[in-house]
C-alpha cells in the first residue's frame, strides 16, 4: 500500500443534490392507496352500479307513483317476487322493482345536489370563518343561535312555507346543513392556520384567499372528502326520515321514504314491500360511506408513506 | 462607525403576549441600530425573546410599544397598502425549522415563486421560470426539483429552498430565525457560508437571531446579548469576545464548549446570578460605556465596570 495508489476525484456537487426516488404525485398516491383495499372497489362497484341502474332503470320503465294501470286486477297485487316481477307487486299492482328504483334515483338526486351545496357553500364560508379572528366573532355567534334550532323542526317549517317538492326539499336541506359543514371546516382551519409556513406565505405578501387556497385547501382534502362522505347517506336518511313523516316528497313522487313509509304497514303481510327499499336505502349509504371513508385515508398523503 | 447608514432602527420596542392577568411580557425597552450590510446577531437562552424580536421586524407580532424603523420610514403600526408592499419586498424572512416553514403540499416551484406571484414580479411565464431557476442554482439547488414536494428534501436542502424563497425577492433585509438550529452539524457551515456569499454579492443586511456563540462569531459582526426580553450587553463580535462586561454576557461565553478536551476539562463554568445586581435604588438603563458597546447597568455598576475596561 502506497500513497500512489490512490488520486483525488473531483467532488460533483450538483451530483449529490439529485433526488433519485421516482416523481411523488399526489393524487397518482391517492389513487393507488384507494385501489389497494378490496373492500373498497368492492363497495365502489356496488354504488356505481346502484348509480347506473337507478338513473337508466326509471327511463324505461316511466315508472310513476300516480299512474295505476292494474288498480282492479286482484290477480296483479302482491305478487311475491319472481322471476316476472323481481321484488314482487304492491297493493295496487305496480312493479316494485320499477317503484324502487324510481324512488332510489330521486333519493340520490336530492342527496347528491344538497350535498354538493352544502359543501361547496360550507366549505368556503368556512375557511374564511376559521382564517379571520373577526370573522370568527360574529360567526360563532350566528352558529350558536342556528345551532340550537331543531333540525326536523326548521324543515318542517320550510317545507310547510314553501309547499312540498324535490327542490323545496333540497333547498331544506341544504339551508339547514351548511351551516353545521361551515363549522366543522372552522374547526380544522384553525388548527393549520397559525403553522410556520402560513406565516411564512404572510411574509411573502400572500393575500389571504391564495393562503386558502394554496396552503389551506390542499390540507383540507381529506376531512372535505370524509364529510361528503357522510353526508350523501346523511341526506338520503334524512329524505327518507322526512317523507316517512310526511313532510319530505309529497305520494305522487316516487322516493324511497315515500314507500318505506307507504309499505311499513305491510309489515306483517307482505313483508317484503317493506324490507326491500330498506334494504336498498341501506345498501346505498354502507357502499357511499365506505367509499369515502377510504377516499378520505387514501387522500390523506401520511398514508402515502410506504 | 459614523460613516455607516443605519438601515434599521428599534427604539424602545416593547411585546406582550396575553392580556389582564396573564400578560407576559417578552421583549423589554430593546434599543439597537442596524447598520448597512452589517450581520447583527442577536442571542440569548430559549424564551428570551429573540425570535419574538425578528418576528416583530417582519410583522408578524404586533408590538406593544415602541417603534421600527426601517430606511428612516416607521413601518410599525398601520401601514398604508404602498408602505407594506415595500416592507414586504425589502425586509424578508429565514426561518428556524425548514421542515415545518415549508407548505408540504405545494411543489418547490410555487413555493419559490410565491413571492413573485403576489407582486407581480415578472414579466411573462419564461421569465418566472428563469428566475425560479436562478434563484434554485444561487443555492446549490437543480431546475429539476422544482417539480419535487419538500418532504422529499433533506434538511439542509429544504432550508436552502427557505433562503431561496425569501432571497427572489432581492430583499435589503433579511431576517435570519436560527436558520441553522434545527439542521444538522455537517451542513450548517453551507447554510451559513451561502448567507455570506449573499451579503458580499448583493450588499445584503442580516439580523441573525442565533443561541450558538460559535457560529455568532463567525457570522456577525456586531452582537446584541438578550436575557429575558431585555438587551444586556451590545457591541462588535470581539469587543464582546474579550471585553464581556455583563455578568450574563460572561456566563454565556463560558459556556461555549471548546474543541481541545484538556482545555475544556479545566473550564470554568461561569453561572449568572441575577442577584448580583441590586435595582432597588438606583435604577439600570441602556449606556454606552465605551463607543459602540453598550450595556445594560446601573450607576454604581458603571464605575464597577468601568474599572474593568481599564
Amino acid at each position: 500500500m502506497s500513497d500512489n495508489k490512490f488520486t483525488f476525484v473531483q467532488l460533483e456537487e450538483s451530483a449529490s443534490e439529485h433526488i433519485a426516488s421516482p416523481q411523488y404525485s399526489y393524487w397518482k398516491s391517492v389513487f393507488r392507496k384507494f385501489f389497494s383495499s378490496k373492500l373498497a372497489i368492492f363497495m365502489l362497484i356496488v354504488a356505481f352500479s346502484v348509480l347506473l341502474i337507478a338513473f337508466i332503470q326509471p327511463i324505461f320503465s316511466k315508472y310513476n307513483p300516480t299512474i295505476m294501470p292494474h288498480i282492479n286486477d286482484r290477480t296483479m297485487k302482491y305478487i311475491r317476487p319472481n322471476a316476472t316481477y323481481w321484488f314482487g307487486t304492491d297493493d295496487v299492482g305496480n312493479s316494485l322493482f320499477d317503484a324502487v328504483w324510481a324512488g332510489t334515483k330521486n333519493s340520490l338526486i336530492i342527496s347528491l345536489i344538497a350535498t354538493a351545496i352544502t359543501t361547496v357553500l360550507g366549505v368556503i364560508v368556512g375557511m374564511f370563518w376559521g382564517y379571520s379572528k373577526k370573522m370568527d366573532q360574529i360567526m360563532i355567534q350566528i352558529y350558536n343561535v342556528f345551532a340550537n334550532i331543531p333540525f326536523t323542526l326548521l324543515v318542517m317549517v320550510l317545507m310547510y312555507t314553501f309547499g312540498q317538492g324535490m327542490a323545496q326539499l333540497i333547498f331544506a336541506l341544504s339551508v339547514t346543513s351548511w351551516l353545521g359543514t361551515a363549522y366543522f371546516i372552522r374547526v380544522q382551519v384553525m388548527i393549520i392556520r397559525d403553522r410556520e409556513y402560513n406565516l411564512a406565505s404572510r411574509c411573502l405578501g400572500t393575500p389571504t384567499h391564495r393562503i386558502l387556497k394554496q396552503n389551506v385547501l390542499p390540507y383540507l382534502v381529506s376531512v372535505i372528502v370524509t364529510a361528503i362522505s357522510r353526508d350523501v347517506p346523511l341526506f338520503i336518511s334524512y329524505e327518507v326520515f322526512l317523507s316517512f313523516i310526511g313532510v319530505g316528497l309529497s305520494q305522487k313522487e316516487a322516493s324511497l321514504g315515500g314507500m318505506i313509509q307507504k309499505y311499513s304497514v305491510y309489515l306483517q303481510s307482505a313483508s317484503y314491500l317493506f324490507w326491500i327499499p330498506v334494504c336498498i336505502s341501506a345498501f346505498i349509504s354502507v357502499s357511499f360511506y365506505i367509499v369515502g371513508q377510504t377516499l378520505a385515508d387514501a387522500s390523506d398523503p401520511r398514508t402515502h408513506m410506504v | 462607525m459614523d460613516d455607516k447608514k443605519v438601515i434599521l432602527e428599534v427604539k424602545d420596542l416593547s411585546i406582550t403576549f396575553g392580556s389582564g392577568k396573564k400578560t407576559f411580557t417578552a421583549v423589554k425597552n430593546v434599543n439597537f441600530n442596524v447598520f448597512e450590510g452589517e450581520t447583527f446577531a442577536i442571542v440569548g437562552e430559549s424564551g428570551s425573546g429573540k425570535t419574538t424580536i425578528g418576528r416583530a421586524i417582519v410583522r408578524i407580532n404586533p408590538l406593544s410599544s415602541g417603534e421600527i424603523i426601517y430606511d428612516d420610514k416607521k413601518i410599525s403600526g398601520k401601514l398604508s397598502k404602498e408602505m407594506d408592499q415595500w416592507v414586504i419586498k425589502n425586509i424578508q424572512m429565514v426561518f428556524q425549522d425548514p421542515a415545518a416553514s415549508l407548505n408540504e403540499r405545494a411543489t418547490i416551484d410555487y413555493i419559490i415563486s410565491e413571492g413573485l406571484y403576489n407582486f407581480k414580479l415578472y414579466k411573462n411565464e419564461e421569465d418566472r421560470k428563469a428566475k425560479v431557476d436562478q434563484a434554485l442554482s444561487d443555492v446549490g439547488l437543480l431546475p429539476e426539483h422544482k417539480s419535487r414536494y419538500p418532504h422529499e428534501f433533506s434538511g439542509g436542502q429544504r432550508q436552502r429552498v427557505g433562503i431561496a424563497r425569501a432571497m427572489i425577492m432581492e430583499p435589503k433585509l433579511l431576517i435570519a430565525d436560527e436558520p441553522i438550529s434545527a439542521l444538522d452539524v455537517s451542513i450548517r457551515a453551507q447554510v451559513l457560508n451561502l448567507l455570506k456569499k449573499f451579503q458580499k454579492e448583493r450588499n445584503l443586511t442580516v439580523v441573525f437571531v442565533a443561541h450558538d456563540l460559535s457560529v455568532v462569531r463567525f457570522i456577525s459582526d456586531r452582537i446584541a446579548v438578550i436575557h429575558k426580553g431585555r438587551i444586556v450587553e451590545l457591541a462588535e463580535t470581539e469587543e464582546l469576545f474579550n471585553n464581556s462586561l455583563h455578568p450574563y454576557t460572561k456566563s454565556l461565553l463560558s459556556a461555549v464548549p471548546l474543541p481541545d478536551p484538556e482545555i475544556e476539562k479545566s473550564k470554568e463554568l461561569i453561572v449568572y446570578d441575577e442577584s448580583v445586581h441590586d435595582y432597588s435604588v438606583d435604577k439600570p438603563s441602556f449606556h454606552e460605556i465605551k463607543p459602540g458597546h453598550f450595556i445594560w447597568a446601573n450607576q454604581a455598576e458603571l464605575e464597577k465596570y468601568r474599572l474593568e475596561l481599564k
